[in-house]
């Protein structure tokens, strides 16, 4: 009798368990993050594009990547204009901002009456302040390090008041920060750099109100309090599992965009996808946005095939289910069910690279150049192009990816040490010294190349160890952890490595410091490279506008650093999405994070 | 039976001491912070998390703390001011070791409890089947299927088993039953409801329905089900083999010249004989229910102790691993103990001295 009591309570709670769940609401975007997603919801604590994802939706920065526009450039987010400079007599340069007037933080109840307020100037120098507080352990103190005149002072004051057992005092001045009144401020940077503008775009330097960090404390990171188009709610953020966008009902008046790429075929390809229709409308063009987390890519891609998810990047096991490899294009399953197909280029920068300050690979004359050179045209890119990324890598010469200023045409520089050319390559290493890969004593040429062990490293160094084995060059591997590569890269013991760069920002600037003496190991400058001449160059083109002086600049700086060859390989990666045909305006790009503004639902084609 | 129990525990106070000093120093033979922050870390970062999670202190001084924090079960409050009272997680900020624990320990509990009863449930009523059959087509073709299904590696039934059920299922037919992976907290709906609307409804018409219960069949009944193919077979071999040296013993062969019936033989007489084992098993899984399952947590997104073991691995967020340790380390103590005693209960013979 027990057992027949016990099945039927399961048989009943197994009835009970098949009612329907409610079905998706209309008007609401299912979106994934192919991560686990952000890990904070503090600006200042960020660094993660996931943490970008979300963060820059709900909290604003002053300056903004335009959407459609391309080339990449910016357009004033909390200011009212693109802010203005002035050149000092003693070399500081001083920024003039001025804030758009009524712009809210959302309401909640850190604020009196639990109305959000608005948006002033001290708002501006309470987010920046943060940066130095020893609360945020210093995450991203870099961003204003030593940029700002008087932040590092200010830094340091408040850090040993700190110690001393007093409490970080935010009102304390930074003499580079100066207001004018609420709407309008000038902070004054210790050179004249250009890509302090850069840094306003980037969402930890997002704007917070001290009400929400006094009232929340640590758990800001989990409670934010924006200007944004969308809102987090208590209870919508299952991290490693969901988060959920709803639309800020005090969102200010901004409008979608009309401008369109500058090349008149890409705004030709926007018009066809209509990314055009919603110029003029009011945003967010949609209320609720609900972003799942997928770390296995089979689960993402199952969700996205049985149509709950509006759009995903394809993961390369996938790629073939997607897309004809060889040309690139969209199946014609995925085109009849009106899903759409987009290749993205990424700012990528994946290279073999060699310590300069090597005895045997690195150094600046003649011989020394010869040997690098010869292990580039020794290297088979295509090749390995074909055998480890399905053929869907971009390859170029030197070190910017495409959609940079200075990424040479059809990826190919006048100045150019990309192989196979095993005939050249073996020439070039008689030069250096080491004819058929031996040296002058007939002892042959043995280099410890480093890399991770990740992935398919190990066979992809069986296809370096192969490249540099036909012109006699014996590539002893070294595969090791990242953590651990990483400290014999910063420690100069690497004499060769496989690394990459991703770009922080869509400059040339950003790649191009990695060559400059200043940013040596243990500096991001893993190459250790150190020319006067390059360095002057990089100085220069620091603190110039763009334009075609500053691109003839970044070209001449590439094509040298070809010539010296401190690096060979240069790839960049293309990242391929697909859009379901509800989901309007989605134009996909990793470059910045703020668009899930600009998206729309049409439930009509679901 | 007390004294008993508190003997044991204070024989494993020093036992459960040893292994969280061993861990502790495990976990600090290198740098943690070093290879949490990684290549970005400026010196003052890595001083300022150092200093945030007491790694500046002496060994000891660390040690005699986080013995503090497991005897009073504080994992960290998230809400203090003092970044060491908060205790929190590296990877996710604001958000507290404990908090990090407490939110896992649900979706897992969702998980492997349903399993182990079903599994349990299942392979000892194979078990006993197979062993009063045995040798006839029964038993051997059950075994063989209970061997396949536990020589078949997990990973091909979780794929088939998003592929089809979670997939292929609504595709073809419209049933959207399982989802392929994912989690809600399901135990915060209504566990029982009315709807009024008839699409609501169980085929339009039962006006009773369980949201909770259809949230919790929607994304944990899979992975049960898939633990549950895999488990069987393990167990099952494992009960049929307890079973028949039961089969063979004389209260049973007593029990049959009494013309007991097949029912009263196998659910009375031989369960309750072999529940040393059928205990000694279930209580061996245990702290792993807690800990949840790894793999299936992962490759179904399931928020729970298994995947915030592994993510926190991956992402060295050491004050996760270090506190995971520990509590898994300390639920297995108290298991074994809790085993014995069960042991007592279950066969008067055992006696507790």
């Amino acid at each position: 009798m027990t057992m027949i009591r016990v099945l039927s309570a399961a048989a009943g709670a197994l009835l009970l368990a098949l009612v329907p769940l409610a079905a998706a609401q209309k008007g609401v975007l299912q979106v994934p993050i192919r991560s686990d997603g952000p890990k904070t919801l503090d600006p200042v604590r960020g660094s993660t594009q996931y943490d970008d994802q979300v963060i820059s939706n709900v909290y604003e920065t002053l300056l903004q990547w335009k959407y459609l526009a391309r080339p990449l450039a910016q357009e004033p987010l909390l200011l009212a204009e693109m802010p203005t400079n002035r050149i000092n007599a003693d070399g500081t340069q001083t920024w003039h901002f001025r804030l758009k007037q009524g712009v809210r933080f959302q309401d909640d109840p850190c604020f009196s009456g639990g109305k959000g307020r608005e948006l002033v100037a001290d708002d501006v120098f309470y987010s920046w302040k943060r940066f130095a507080d020893p609360a945020n352990e210093y995450d991203n103190f870099r961003f204003f390090d030593g940029v700002i005149v008087g932040i590092n002072e200010f830094k340091d004051q408040q850090a040993d008041a700190v110690k001393a057992g007093k409490e970080f005092d935010y009102s304390a001045p930074v003499s580079g920060l100066k207001k004018l009144s609420d709407y309008e401020f000038e902070v004054t940077i210790a050179k004249p750099v250009y890509r302090f503008l850069y840094n306003l775009a980037q969402f930890q330097t997002a704007i917070v109100p001290h009400e929400a960090v006094e009232k929340y404390r640590s758990q800001i990171a989990t409670h934010p309090v924006g200007t944004g188009p969308f809102m987090v709610k208590e209870g919508d953020w299952l991290p490693g599992q969901r988060i959920t966008l709803t639309r800020n009902p005090t969102f200010r008046h901004e409008v979608y965009p009309s401008e369109l790429p500058t090349d008149p075929a890409l705004a030709a390809a926007d018009r066809a996808l209509g990314l055009d229709l919603d110029a003029g409308k009011s945003l967010p063009l949609t209320d609720r946005v609900e972003i799942s987390f997928y770390v296995p890519d089979p689960a993402l891609w199952l969700d996205f095939k049985a149509g709950k998810l509006g759009y995903t990047q394809v993961p390369s096991e996938y790629m073939e289910e997607s897309f004809v490899i060889r040309t690139k294009k969209l199946r014609q399953d995925w085109a009849d069910q009106g899903v759409v197909g987009h290749a993205v280029p990424l700012l990528d920068f994946i290279f073999r690279g060699f310590n300069m300050e090597d005895p045997v690979v690195g150094g600046y004359t003649e011989e020394k150049k010869a040997l690098r050179q010869a292990l580039s045209l020794a290297f088979d890119g295509q090749e390995m192009n074909k055998r480890f990324y399905n053929g869907l890598n971009i390859l170029y010469d030197g070190p910017i990816p495409p959609g940079l200023d200075g990424y040479p045409k059809d990826g190919i520089a006048p100045v150019s040490y990309a192989g196979p050319d095993v005939e050249e390559a073996r020439r070039l290493l008689a030069v250096a010294g080491y004819p058929g890969g031996k040296d002058a004593n007939g002892k042959p040429l043995v280099i410890e190349y480093y890399s991770s062990n990740g992935g398919n490293q190990v066979e992809q160094t069986q296809a370096e160890q192969e490249f540099a084995g036909a012109i006699g060059v014996k590539l002893n591997p070294r595969l090791i952890d990242f953590s651990e590569l990483d400290v014999a890269v910063k420690k100069k013991k690497a004499q060769m490595f496989g690394y990459a760069w991703g770009s922080d920002y869509p400059d040339a600037e950003n790649n191009l410091m990695l060559f400059w003496s200043k940013a040596k190991s243990p500096g991001v400058g893993a190459f250790n490279y150190d020319r006067p001449e390059y360095d002057a160059m990089y100085e220069k083109l620091l603190v110039m506008t763009p334009g075609p002086e500053r691109t003839t600049l970044i070209e001449q700086m590439r094509d040298m650093l070809i010539e010296d060859c401190p690096f060979y390989g240069s790839m960049a990666r293309t990242r391929f999405w697909l859009v379901r045909p509800w989901v309007r305006n989605f134009k996909p790009t990793e470059d910045f994070n703020n668009w899930m503004k600009y998206l729309a639902v049409d439930d009509s084609k679901r | 039976m007390w004294s008993f129990i508190l003997r044991r525990l204070l024989v494993s106070i020093p036992v459960y001491l040893g292994i969280i000093l061993i861990v502790m120093a495990a976990l600090r033979v290198s740098d943690p912070v070093y290879a949490y922050l990684g290549k970005n870390a400026t010196p003052e970062t890595i001083v300022a998390k150092r200093a945030a999670m007491g790694l500046d202190e002496p060994f000891l001084v660390q040690y005699a703390k986080f013995v503090g924090r497991i005897a009073t079960l504080n994992f960290g409050d998230e809400t203090s001011p003092d970044p060491r009272q908060r205790y929190e997680s590296w990877k996710y900020a604001g958000q507290s070791v404990g908090l990090k624990l407490r939110q896992a320990v649900g979706p897992s509990l969702s998980v492997t409890i349903p399993e182990l009863m079903l599994t349990t449930t299942i392979s000892v009523i194979i078990g006993m089947l197979c062993a009063y059959f045995r040798g006839t087509w029964f038993d051997r073709a059950t075994m063989a299927l209970v061997v396949m299904g536990m020589s078949v590696s997990v990973l091909v039934f979780i794929v088939l088993g998003q592929k089809l059920a979670g997939f292929s299922l609504k595709d073809a037919f419209g049933i959207d039953w399982f989802s392929p992976s994912g989690f809600e907290p399901w135990w915060e709906r209504p566990f029982l409801a009315f709807p009024g609307d008839p699409a609501e409804r169980l085929w339009g018409f039962i006006p009773v329905a369980s949201p909770a219960l259809a949230m919790w069949r929607y994304y944990c009944l899979l992975p049960v089900l898939i633990y549950v193919v895999v488990g069987v077979g393990y167990d099952t071999r494992f009960y049929r083999a307890v079973m028949v040296e039961e089969t063979g013993r004389d209260h049973i062969t007593t029990a049959r010249a009494k013309g007991a019936g097949r029912a009263k033989i196998m659910f009375v007489h031989m369960l309750k004989n072999a529940m040393i084992p059928v205990i000694t098993r279930v209580m061996i899984s245990l702290p792993f229910l807690v800990a949840g399952s790894i793999l299936l947590e992962y490759q179904f997104r399931i928020p729970g102790m298994g995947k915030l073991i592994i993510d926190a691995i991956r992402d060295k967020d050491f004050p996760i691993i270090q506190a995971f340790t520990a509590v898994f380390a300390a639920v297995f103590i108290v298991t074994n103990i809790l085993t014995d005693v069960l042991y007592a209960l279950v066969d008067p013979r055992v006696r507790l001295s």
